[in-house]
């Protein structure tokens, strides 16, 4: 069959309906015409009416034309939407206000939905990630940490699952050799990094298998970016050479534009990394990334590398005597997304209520609207529109509603999504995101299930009363009408469902301010007011003995110290509260672990006795460093108090000896001192810490922290100036402690701040609800209330009774969101701080706030039915 | 005509349409004047129905409408049959004999059936 002249037919139908008609209507006056004229010439009297009547109804045969012409549905469509449209813009404000709701509603779903589509449901942009792995070491199913040179040579070596496998170390370095030396994020790589992740370079080579062998020159492939800032474009990049913390490497590659970050790495420039040959186990700061065979599973690669842990880590134990431990390939999508998943669950939780109770709200809206209607549908019903036909009218109405929602939710889903990244720059890959088509998809398909979900009611409403209409509803006034009643339950349920999202809502709200009020009382064992630190990093190339490192940090601080408003000076490899800085594991002599079993770890920072003053870290027990404690006498260090705590809660941990980085010959270390509480890896994780005097301990890459009267602008000129009179090559980090203490609950309290708007969102719509209702039923039932006013009933009892009634919803569904309230813990659990899920407090305080503010909404409704006129009202029915 | 025999009427309406416009083209009224003569007002049904018949016929690409001066020199809506109409109309008058006499076959077997 062809479709041509169907298609044909239609369009001319859609397209050219008036002349359609027209023709249509000279057609069939030409047929009565010529059937009058036959009868008559039969000899009929009255030709023209016989001819009327064979013919069988001039508008019923038009009728039907129209229906053969098939495009019935799409003119009604049509027509429905004209009106829909119509009728909508004499109710200005009912349709502002459903718009504007739903708007904010889909705005933040898709905003939301985008968001999440691209940190998480979207794979990584390399060719087929999911065969990408992150390989650890792992001794329990949550400890997982890096890989050391001993890792990687033996998974280079010995693995069989991968087609490609490479190490990176991930960190910062000093950049000179161009205009001004500057500190750059980089990626030192093996050969096998990039062959694994399968990136390629636009000018140039990538690292190769031989640059990253021992005593090969060094190179380094940069990223377009900075090839584009500092070195006059990516043409001009390759061959030339640039100095890396003071080691001259050659420019080999430049990476295609737009690759900044690699495996979860952001990075500027990608050196070669060189494997030297290990003499023990550690350090642990390699990131194995490899990508598996094709056909070969995760299990499969997971039992190979258990094997080769298993052949290795043996001859190792010496240096690091863990038998349990052993490297685990996990998907690269896992570790780089990590703790993502969290955040996300929790935002999507709120955002998907938050848009429930705006569709409910509309629902009720449009209720009201459909009973404020009723006269006008029920004349529609009696001039011949079936009840299908009125459904239809509704749905078409929320559909336009929704559309328009949904057309000002894309718009402001583009405009959040601008700012996304202050609310939540911690996701990683957010850079990404943007508006796609996805995220228009996901609009279109919430706007359209919205419009059904606020057609559902008025639609059910209408069909229930369609039996009466036409007859009852005429004359009787739709307050008393079956209707109105039916109606009224239907928006008491959404009224209630309201409470019941919003609920959870206020109760994680909470819960987030709870824990970040607690966060932020926790005592980061120092004043940050006029403590500043600058970050400094020593290139092995030119401090390559000790002497002279030890000499360069005698000096520092020296300076430091000198420099008139400062009032002490230190050193320190980590800052408090969450630089953690070095990790070490260690043995106590007198509790040795048994053997075969991991070693107790802790934070670890090799600092000067300057840095406890500059801090005003307290002294509790036990003595500081002294310039006794060198090189070259007994190793020593100071222990916090929670640490001593942990380890020796009943006695004093001064004197007490132990041995670390797995070290058994070395002599033992005595513990001299007990310092204050400092936590150093996040406010909420404790402060148990470990302090080796620098002289013993070592360090290339320190911080230099003061304490001063100046002001952090005249402090860090000061510092750079002392740091530049020493050596002018180092790019030194700025650090205000203040700024950083303050960093440290910046996720909390954006957490805090997005649920919270979240939560006031909720309230306020379902306090709309809850008003919207009761001001309707007030209006409704004026009547029956002016009458009991006029009976002599007092104007509060009035007051009382449309509050106990609005309050029985709230009642109830705020009973029903405590329920819903009980799965928040999935979500919440793992991000809160020092108060549960369950926390009876904030539920209560919780309920308490969502109450009263419905009592105030059920007020004012209220206080309009006890100052009814009961004349007015008798006069106006 | 109740509405369970619609849609064999309509079929046989279309064929009765096809057969009429096979002998020239026709307007309207016409085509209703030369189904009551050729069916002998076995299948008289009320003229207006033609009209959706029609519409149906022209999306099926069977027939197509121009305007012509009538027979009594007036405009008309005139209704030409397409090849694709011709085709359909060869189609389904060999289905008709092919069934008619199949059915045909059947009536006279049980008739002879009757006789013995």
């Amino acid at each position: 069959v062809n479709p041509l002249p169907d298609v044909i037919e239609r369009l001319k139908a859609l397209l050219f309906r008036d002349r359609q008609e027209r023709e249509l209507e000279e057609e069939l006056r030409f047929h009565i015409a010529r059937e009058t004229e036959a009868r008559a010439s039969s000899g009929s009297v009255d030709a023209r009416r016989e001819a009327l009547a064979t013919f069988g109804g001039v508008e019923r045969v038009k009728d039907e034309v129209r229906a053969a012409r098939g495009v019935l549905p799409w003119e009604e469509l049509v027509a429905d939407t004209r009106y829909a449209l119509r009728s909508l813009r004499r109710n200005a404000g009912f349709t502002l206000t459903v718009v504007a709701v739903l708007g904010t509603g889909l705005g933040a779903a898709t905003t939301v939905f985008t968001a999440v589509n691209r940190v998480l449901l979207t794979g990584l942009p390399y060719r087929d990630p999911d065969q990408l792995v992150r390989i650890y070491q792992k001794n329990s199913p949550t400890n997982l940490w890096s890989l050391c040179v001993v890792d990687v040579q033996a998974i280079a070596e010995q693995q069989r699952s991968f087609v490609a496998f490479g190490a990176a170390r991930y960190g910062s370095a000093s950049l000179s050799g161009i205009a001004t030396p500057e500190r750059v994020a980089v990626g030192r790589l093996t050969s096998g990094f990039f062959r694994a992740l399968g990136v390629s370079a636009s000018h140039g080579r990538l690292i190769e298998p031989g640059d990253d062998r021992p005593g090969a020159p060094a190179v380094v492939v940069v990223s377009h970016r900075l090839a584009e800032r500092v070195m006059g474009g990516a043409a001009a990049a390759v061959g030339r050479a640039v100095t890396i913390d003071g080691v001259s490497h050659e420019v080999i590659g430049v990476l295609e534009p737009g690759i900044g970050e690699l495996a979860g790495m952001e990075a500027e420039a990608w050196p070669s990394l060189r494997i030297e040959t290990p003499t023990r186990r550690g350090p642990f700061g390699l990131r194995g990334i490899a990508r598996l065979k094709p056909g070969v599973t995760l299990a499969q690669a997971t039992r190979d590398l258990a094997s080769v842990s298993e052949r290795i880590f043996p001859i190792w134990a010496a240096g690091f005597p863990d038998a349990t431990s052993r490297l685990t390939p996990v998907p690269l999508r896992d570790a780089v997304i990590g703790g993502a998943n969290r955040q996300v669950g929790m935002f999507a939780g709120a955002v998907g209520l938050v848009l429930l109770l705006a569709v409910a709200n509309v629902a009720t809206l449009m209720l009201v609207r459909t009973s404020a209607r009723e006269h006008e549908l029920s004349v529609r019903s009696a001039l011949g529109a079936g009840r299908h036909r009125l459904a239809r009218l509704i749905v078409t109405e929320g559909m336009v509603l929704t559309g328009l929602g949904g057309l000002l939710g894309v718009g402001i889903a583009a405009l959040s999504l601008q700012v996304v990244g202050l609310v939540a720059p911690n996701l990683p890959r957010l850079a990404e995101v943007a508006l796609d088509l996805g995220s228009l998809t996901f609009a279109a398909l919430a706007a359209l299930v919205a419009g059904v979900l606020i057609s559902l009611a008025p639609v059910s409403s209408v069909l229930a009363s369609a039996s009466k209409v036409g007859s009852s509803s005429l004359v009787a006034s739709p307050a008393r009408s079956g209707t109105g009643r039916r109606a009224n339950h239907i928006r008491g349920a959404l009224v209630t469902a309201e409470f019941a999202l919003a609920l959870p809502l206020v109760v994680g709200a909470g819960l987030l301010l709870n824990s970040f009020l607690r966060l932020q009382r926790v005592d980061p064992g120092f004043d940050p007011q006029g403590v500043y630190s600058l970050a400094l990093s020593l290139p092995s190339s030119r401090y390559g003995d000790d002497a002279t490192v030890q000499r360069f940090w005698r000096l520092a601080e020296m300076r430091a110290a000198d420099i008139s408003g400062v009032t002490a000076a230190g050193l320190s490899g980590s800052i408090p509260p969450d630089n953690g800085g070095d990790v070490n594991n260690f043995d106590l002599l007198d509790k040795p672990v048994p053997a075969g079993t991991s070693q107790p770890v802790t934070p670890w920072s090799a600092v000067t006795e300057g840095y406890f003053r500059a801090l005003g870290i307290p002294v509790l027990e036990g003595r500081l460093f002294t310039a006794a404690d060198s090189g070259s006498s007994p190793p020593v260090v100071v222990v916090s108090r929670a640490w001593a705590a942990r380890y020796y809660p009943e006695t004093s941990a001064v004197g007490r000896e132990l041995r670390s980085g797995g070290c058994t010959t070395c002599p033992p270390t005595t513990v001299v001192g007990v310092v204050g509480n400092v936590p150093y890896l996040g406010l909420a994780t404790g402060a148990e810490g470990v302090y080796a005097p620098l002289a013993q301990e070592g360090g290339q890459s320190l911080h230099l922290v003061v304490r001063s009267r100046l002001g952090p602008l005249a402090t860090f000129r000061a510092l750079r100036s002392a740091i530049a009179s020493l050596d002018p090559e180092l790019a030194p980090i700025e650090v205000d402690m203040t700024d950083h203490l303050h960093r440290a609950l910046g996720d909390p309290r954006r957490w805090t701040a997005v649920v919270g708007a979240f939560a006031a969102a909720g309230v306020s719509l379902a306090a709309l609800g809850i008003f919207g209702l009761l001001s309707y039923v007030v209006r409704q039932r004026r009547r029956e209330l002016g009458v009991r006013l006029a009976l002599g009933a007092s104007p509060r009892a009035l007051t009382r009774l449309v509050v106990r009634r609005g309050m029985r919803y709230a009642l109830l569904g705020t009973l029903i969101g405590l329920g819903l309230s009980g799965f928040e813990s999935r979500w919440l659990g793992s991000v809160l701080f020092g108060v549960e899920a369950t926390d009876p407090i904030t539920l209560v305080i919780a309920v308490a706030v969502l109450l009263a503010v419905a009592v105030v909404a059920c007020w004012v409704p209220g206080l309009r039915a006890a100052r009814l006129k009961p004349l007015e009202v008798m006069a106006s029915d | 005509m109740a509405p369970d025999h619609n849609d064999l009427l309509q079929g046989t309406l279309e064929l009765l349409v096809l057969k009429t416009l096979s002998l020239g083209a026709m307007h309207g009224w016409g085509i209703g004047q030369r189904v009551d003569q050729l069916s002998n007002d076995v299948f008289h049904v009320h003229q207006g129905s033609l009209y959706p018949a029609l519409q149906r016929m022209l999306r099926k690409g069977w027939i197509r409408a121009e305007w012509r001066a009538s027979e009594n020199n007036r405009r008309a809506r005139y209704y030409v049959l397409t090849p694709a109409g011709a085709r359909q109309l060869a189609t389904e008058t060999s289905l008709w004999h092919r069934v008619s006499g199949a059915v045909n076959g059947i009536l006279q077997v049980q008739l002879a059936d009757g006789d013995a």
